[in-house]
């Protein structure tokens, strides 16, 4: 494998992004049948130097080889043009339309050079797919198709256009265990028939199953370069970080008491009217911490939003700290003590043209002393906030600056400082260390086991289910608006991955 | 069967997302002052151009423009007399309040008090992310309340008279505009498309009422398609110049009055913390636990207040009737967009851009223009329209602006995460 | 492999089509409430429309108990109700006024001709918010091709340049539009007004400079297009027999746009732009590009339906000729569902209802000062469409977002 041909060379890539140097003088290349891992926590720069290598983004100093030619990406077109195909992280696939369109879009097959043939694109898409022992069916749409299979699609996508080189970024995030083994399987079939391929990932153990060499950024920077065999979690995570990682958060022995949240058959329509969680009945004690495992659209977002009174409630019921809130409404909800840490901080967390101190006052503003008959005092506020923000040791700025000129990490910390300064009975925390980089994270982790110890029940709904079960002191797993399992925290990720997947399925072969 | 998963997991923050009120306010608060003055001025420039284009000098133009609003009388220092108020007494006073000029800013300061309240009814609800373009079909229902109240009740009592005149419309001005509060609120339906057709339907309401036969047409003159005269009791006092001769009357004080009663509303009250919230942000706003739809009726409505006191303050003030060719040819309304986006929905900046566009206004008007400027009088109304145009051009562009700001080495946006 | 929706199959015809029947059944009883009681039927008993629409009423609320969605049924009885109402309302006036303004054969002409300017600007708009840019300028856009075209017409000697000189007024104002919206990314609302009070400005400013001592006269305006042999055809010849050219093209023009945007890979770039820009771009389409060519194309579709406006219709021009039409226009768009010939039948409705209205004056008096309030009514019908409507379509996804090109 060593000795195979070199088919790609990036030299010197430095790209600097307003206030950030994404990627500083990195070399990276890739030989002929190999998968080749990119390694580093979030904002490291992977992403951004494969966009470089795509055509999204131009560099601003290096060059890249294709093939043994210098190249200029000047858009993806380019890149596509080169025989490079990408699998972003994020799907770039349009939901209304069907596999077939979305696979032939740019380049479709017409009739008369003017009208769509779409026979033909389905003809194309159906001897592609076979070719690589693929199944999937051109006329669905892709909003009707699991996750798994869309990104079957985002990959046949890229051998439509006859790539050698794919790229793959963080493409088990969306995936449950038992998928993820799945894409493996596919992957080594193309690196047999003759792909070359750069997996994007933060996950060690991935990285070291699929990948033959690995490269490590850190901050812009490479760092390293080296073969997986030999290499361990532990290495690779200092690597990333500089530094000895903490990879379980340290908590003593849960001492659950009254339960503060009992969630009774609770049924909930998602926007298309469809039941998305049904019949759900589960209770979270003071002092301890329960996490909600599961793949992403399985209606835990849902349930989350039902609790926290972003969605009303189909049937059942459910109570916090004794009071039935079913078909309250956020405000009563929030002042029955529940906290909510949302799931994504700029659409539900933050006013983000808002200060920081008017951001803190977001539950409690029309309650004194913050206000007294509708009239507000700005000073009070104020006051509160630098209270707060000296206590969670937010950077970045003080009360009176607005919430979007901070980063992404002491954002999360004024969310959580001012649910958690509101003194509340129950926590919810939906996906609460997104985006983060790794001190931001221990510290999420940390304040939540410190505020379970402190007698409070947490909710812990994560689609990262290493998060889950490190911090969790109970785990359930929702499959399809249904709680189907329950463990207690010395669970293995193979048992939470299948039942994550409905239970009791054999591993399949590439589908 | 399995519910339908989402095609991948929310996205990262997306530097291009940004609700409308957002824009604007972040223009506000890295552009201060400045900013507007630049859209003003380019605005102006590039009407200068237009002129220029047509064979007339864009000097003579604007200085016509100039003195036709009064605004020579600021700096038209010299020894004059003026009258007490309540009394035969006289006083020292630096300016002529009788000259020619004085009567050209009287004019602009009536045009100038109806600007303040349409501005402010486009403002209050662009604060809460709404577009509110109804502002004309709300004066028009508040204009008519007045004049049906203005020209009834012919014994009552002066200072109540208005008062309930002023009353009636403000809440006949914020039932129409709560129309399409409640219609967004309910069904979602966009508030430009429901309040110009509200525009329209007003519009087409006040020819029915006051044209032949309608039932509130003038009971005096079958003829003539206009409404009753609103009463000697229920008129405005006018507080400087001839009553004659439309002088200023005090619905100027009622002007200042609501640019002050906005801030506060705003900036000091509960209701202004949640119409913000919602403005900025409705997600964030409903997890806070603020009710999204409430405050969308709540800003139409009293942004509807608002318009509807203009159209009393215009009727109670100087027109004292209306009818059909001042229906067809009311655009005060649409005026008030201009002075709500130029004066970046803040009292101080609705104030000023009030200023900005009652000085055109007035200065523009045919009486004002001497001959050898324009030859055609009405066209100056095309040029004050054009240059509106253009301000709301250049501010919607605020892009343009920021990226000037930003070539110069201010630091703008602190913070944006870069999309790794 | 497809997963559908979750509507419960059962051996036959599924609930959910039954309630869609009831719903549609409720509606269209309705519309048959009002015209038993027109011409040529004229029935007089009161009972006939309030029955007629009376079971409409019950059909919908039963639809609504099978489960068909909230706003289909309210919109099922509300039609119903209205059309008892106009029903009942009709059976009260004389029927001499009625004959002479439900004469059916002259009511679809002046429907068509009415329903030609809102069509071009709707087919514009379909296009324009297809690719994702919210296009309010339609109404100044249509207000350029109805003087430019005017102007053309009447200074360059035939209705052709007329024709291409309206067009490319329309197309030039949505440039302005389209550069503010797409590079500056201003926000696309704002940007529409804007464009609007510039057209009213620049059409009131030129039209005066050009006209106030002259008035407009013989001006070669654009043709009818007669078929002589559909004369003999009573009914159709008198609707269809002697329509203006432009009809006939924007209805060619409906039809086009249809298969342009569903059966042309041009069309399927379009719609992946609208939808989701950022997988357009990664595929190397060009999402400024489309954007623009597909607002400064609704900017030429306004601009046509503006031509027809002055050259073909009222033959003159006078100061906000468009009346709002613009605005009607983009109302048939949410209603159409973003789709060529659902827009048009839409347009066709408001076209009805403002031919109507300009009838009634003619049939009942100058003084009856009701028929002014008339003049309201498809603002009215269009405001019933925006409210009840809105929530239920779903319009191209990234539609009115900026796109910011990395």
């Amino acid at each position: 494998m060593s000795e195979s041909p070199v088919v790609l060379e990036m030299k010197g890539i430095t790209k600097q992004f307003p206030g950030v140097l994404a990627n500083d003088d990195v070399d990276f290349d890739l030989r002929h049948g190999e998968v080749h891992a990119l390694l580093g926590e979030n904002g490291a720069g992977k992403s951004t130097l494969m966009s470089v290598l795509y055509g999204l983004y131009h560099q601003d100093e290096g060059e890249i080889v294709v093939h043994g030619e210098r190249v200029r990406m000047d858009s993806p077109k380019d890149a596509i043009g080169r025989g490079i195909g990408m699998v972003h992280q994020h799907f770039m696939l349009i939901p209304v339309m069907t596999v077939a369109e979305n696979i032939v879009l740019a380049e479709e097959p017409t009739r008369a050079g003017v009208f769509l043939d779409l026979a033909a694109a389905r003809r194309s898409v159906e001897e592609t797919a076979r070719r690589f022992n693929f199944a999937i069916d051109p006329e669905a749409r892709i909003e009707n198709i699991s996750v798994g299979q869309q990104q079957r699609v985002e990959i046949l996508k890229a051998l439509y256009r006859k790539a050698d080189i794919l790229i793959l970024d963080e493409p088990t995030a969306v995936l449950t265990p038992q998928e993820a083994k799945e894409l493996f399987a596919i992957l080594r079939g193309l690196v047999a028939d003759g792909m070359s391929i750069i997996f994007i990932s933060h996950k060690l153990n991935e990285v070291l199953e699929i990948a033959d060499r690995i490269t490590v950024l850190r901050r812009g920077k490479k760092i390293e370069t080296l073969p997986a065999a030999g290499a361990t979690e532990a290495g690779l995570a200092s690597l990333m970080v500089g530094r000895e990682v903490l990879l379980r958060v340290e908590k003593g022995p849960a001492q659950p008491g009254e339960p503060l949240l009992e969630v009774d058959e609770l049924g909930v329509l998602d926007d298309r009217e469809l039941p998305a969680v049904r019949g759900v009945t589960f209770q979270v004690r003071s002092g301890e911490i329960v996490g909600i495992a599961g793949v992403d659209g399985n209606g835990q977002t849902e349930l989350v939003e039902a609790l926290t009174g972003l969605r009303g409630v189909e049937s059942g019921r459910f109570s916090v700290a004794g009071r039935d809130v079913t078909h309250a409404g956020t405000h009563r909800i929030l002042d029955a003590g529940l906290g909510h840490i949302p799931e994504d901080r700029h659409r539900r967390g933050l006013v983000l043209d808002f200060t920081l101190a008017e951001n803190i006052a977001l539950h409690d503003f029309d309650r004194a002393p913050n206000s007294r008959f509708g009239w507000l005092r700005p000073g009070r506020l104020v006051a509160r906030a630098r209270e707060l923000l000296a206590e969670f040791d937010v950077r970045g700025g003080g009360p009176e600056t607005l919430a979007k000129s901070l980063s992404g990490g002491n954002q999360q910390k004024v969310v959580v400082a001012r649910e958690v300064g509101n003194d509340p009975k129950v926590l919810v925390a939906a996906q609460p260390t997104r985006g983060l980089d790794v001190g931001a994270i221990e510290f999420v982790h940390r304040r939540l086991v410190e505020e379970r110890d402190q007698g409070r029940a947490v909710l812990l709904v994560s689609l990262e289910l290493e998060e889950v079960l490190s911090l969790s002191d109970r785990i359930l797993v929702m499959y399809e608006g249904e709680l189907v399992a329950e463990f207690g925290p010395e669970v293995t990720e193979e048992e939470c991955g299948i039942a994550m997947l409905g239970g009791g399925q054999e591993e399949a072969s590439a589908a | 069967m399995t519910t339908a998963p989402t095609v991948h997991p929310p996205a990262a923050p997306d530097p291009g997302e940004e609700s409308a009120a957002g824009t604007l306010a972040r223009w506000h608060r890295t552009g201060g002052l400045v900013a507007p003055v630049i859209t003003a001025l380019l605005a102006f420039l590039v009407g200068g151009l237009v002129v220029l284009a047509t064979g007339s000098n864009p000097i003579d133009v604007y200085k016509g423009i100039w003195n036709g609003a009064g605004l020579e009388w600021f700096y038209d220092v010299g020894s004059n007399q003026v009258g007490l108020p309540f009394s035969d007494a006289t006083v020292w006073f630096p300016w002529d309040t009788s000259s020619a000029s004085a009567e050209n800013l009287q004019q602009t300061l009536i045009l100038w008090t109806t600007l303040v309240l349409t501005g402010l009814a486009v403002a209050f609800a662009f604060r809460c992310g709404l577009f509110n373009i109804g502002g004309q079909g709300q004066y028009f229902v508040g204009a008519y309340f007045a004049i049906w109240v203005g020209s009834s009740f012919a014994g009552m009592n002066s200072a109540l008279h208005i008062t309930l005149a002023v009353v009636v419309a403000a809440l006949a001005g914020a039932a129409w505009a709560g129309i399409a509060g409640i219609l967004k609120a309910t069904t979602g339906a966009h508030e430009v498309i429901s309040t110009i057709m509200l525009n329209w339907i007003a519009y087409y309401t006040g020819l029915y009422l006051f044209g032949q036969g309608g039932p509130l047409q003038n009971d005096l003159q079958p003829f003539s398609p206009t409404s009753n005269e609103v009463v000697d009791g229920a008129r405005l006092p006018v507080f400087w110049g001839d009553p004659l001769l439309q002088g200023l009357h005090m619905g100027m004080f009622l002007a200042f009055a609501a640019l002050v009663a906005f801030w506060i509303i705003i900036n000091r009250t509960t209701l202004g913390y949640e119409v913000r919230a919602v403005g900025f942000s409705p997600d964030a706003a409903r997890y806070g636990g603020i009710s999204v739809a409430r405050n969308y009726f709540l800003a139409m409505a009293i942004s509807g207040v608002f318009a509807g006191m203009a159209g009393a303050v215009d009727m109670l003030g100087w027109r004292f009737s209306i009818g059909f060719s001042d229906i067809q040819s009311s655009s005060i309304g649409f005026v008030g967009i201009a002075v709500a986006l130029l004066g970046r929905n803040t009292a101080l900046g609705v104030g000023l851009a009030a200023l900005v566009f009652a000085a055109l206004g007035n200065g523009t008007a045919a009486r004002n223009i001497p001959p050898e400027v324009f030859d055609i009088p009405e066209q100056a109304g095309n040029l004050s329209l054009t240059i509106q145009a253009l301000v709301l051009l250049f501010i919607g562009a605020d892009i343009v602006i920021l990226y000037l700001w930003a070539k110069t080495g201010q630091k703008i946006g602190v913070g944006r995460r870069s999309p790794l | 492999m497809s997963v559908g929706a979750a509507t419960v199959e059962r051996e036959g015809i599924s609930t959910d089509t039954v309630a869609r029947v009831l719903a549609w059944g409720g509606g269209g009883l309705g519309v048959l409430a009002f015209w038993l009681a027109l011409p040529p039927v004229t029935a007089r008993n009161v009972v006939v429309p309030l029955m007629v629409g009376g079971l409409g009423v019950i059909a919908g609320a039963a639809a609504l108990r099978l489960g068909v969605g909230r706003r289909v049924g309210m919109l099922a009885i509300s039609v119903a109700v209205l059309g008892a109402l106009l029903g009942w309302l009709a059976t009260r006036s004389n029927i001499e006024s009625l004959e002479q303004v439900f004469v059916w054969s002259v009511l679809l002409a002046a429907t068509l001709r009415a329903a030609t300017p809102l069509a071009c600007a709707a087919l514009g708009g379909i296009f324009s918010e297809r690719s994702g840019v919210v296009n309010i300028g339609l109404e100044g856009m249509l207000l350029m091709g109805a003087f430019f075209g005017f102007l053309g017409a009447d200074k360059l000697g035939s209705w052709w340049w007329g024709l291409i000189c309206g067009v490319l007024a329309g197309a030039c104002l949505a440039a302005v539009h389209a550069f503010v919206s797409i590079h500056l990314r201003a926000d696309q609302i704002v940007s529409g007004t804007a464009v609007n009070f510039l057209a009213l400005g620049i059409t009131g400013y030129f039209f005066i400079e050009v006209y106030t001592d002259q008035g407009t006269s013989d001006v070669d305006f654009t043709p009818t297009f007669t078929i002589p042999w559909l004369h003999k055809v009573d009914f159709f010849g008198a609707a269809i027999g002697d329509m203006n050219v432009l009809i006939w093209i924007t209805l060619a023009l409906v039809v086009i746009s249809h298969i342009a945007i569903f059966h042309t890979s041009i069309g399927l770039r379009l719609r992946s732009v609208g939808e989701h820009p950022k997988a357009a771009d990664t595929l190397g389409i060009s999402v400024y590009g489309v954007r623009y060519a597909a607002v400064i194309l609704s900017g030429a579709l306004a601009g046509l339906g503006g031509v027809y406006l002055t050259n073909g219709i009222t033959h003159s021009f006078s100061e906000n000729l468009s009346a709002g039409r613009g605005f009607i226009a983009l109302a048939a768009v949410i209603f159409g569902r973003w789709r060529p010939y659902g827009a048009f039948a839409a347009c066709l409705i408001f076209g009805f209802t403002e031919a109507l209205a300009l009838r009634l004056p003619g049939a009942y008096g100058e003084d009856a000062a009701w028929t002014t309030l008339f003049r309201a009514l498809p603002y009215v019908v269009t405001l019933v469409v925006v409210a009840g409507v809105v929530g239920r379509s779903i319009p191209p996804a990234a539609d009115g977002k900026p796109y910011v090109k990395q």
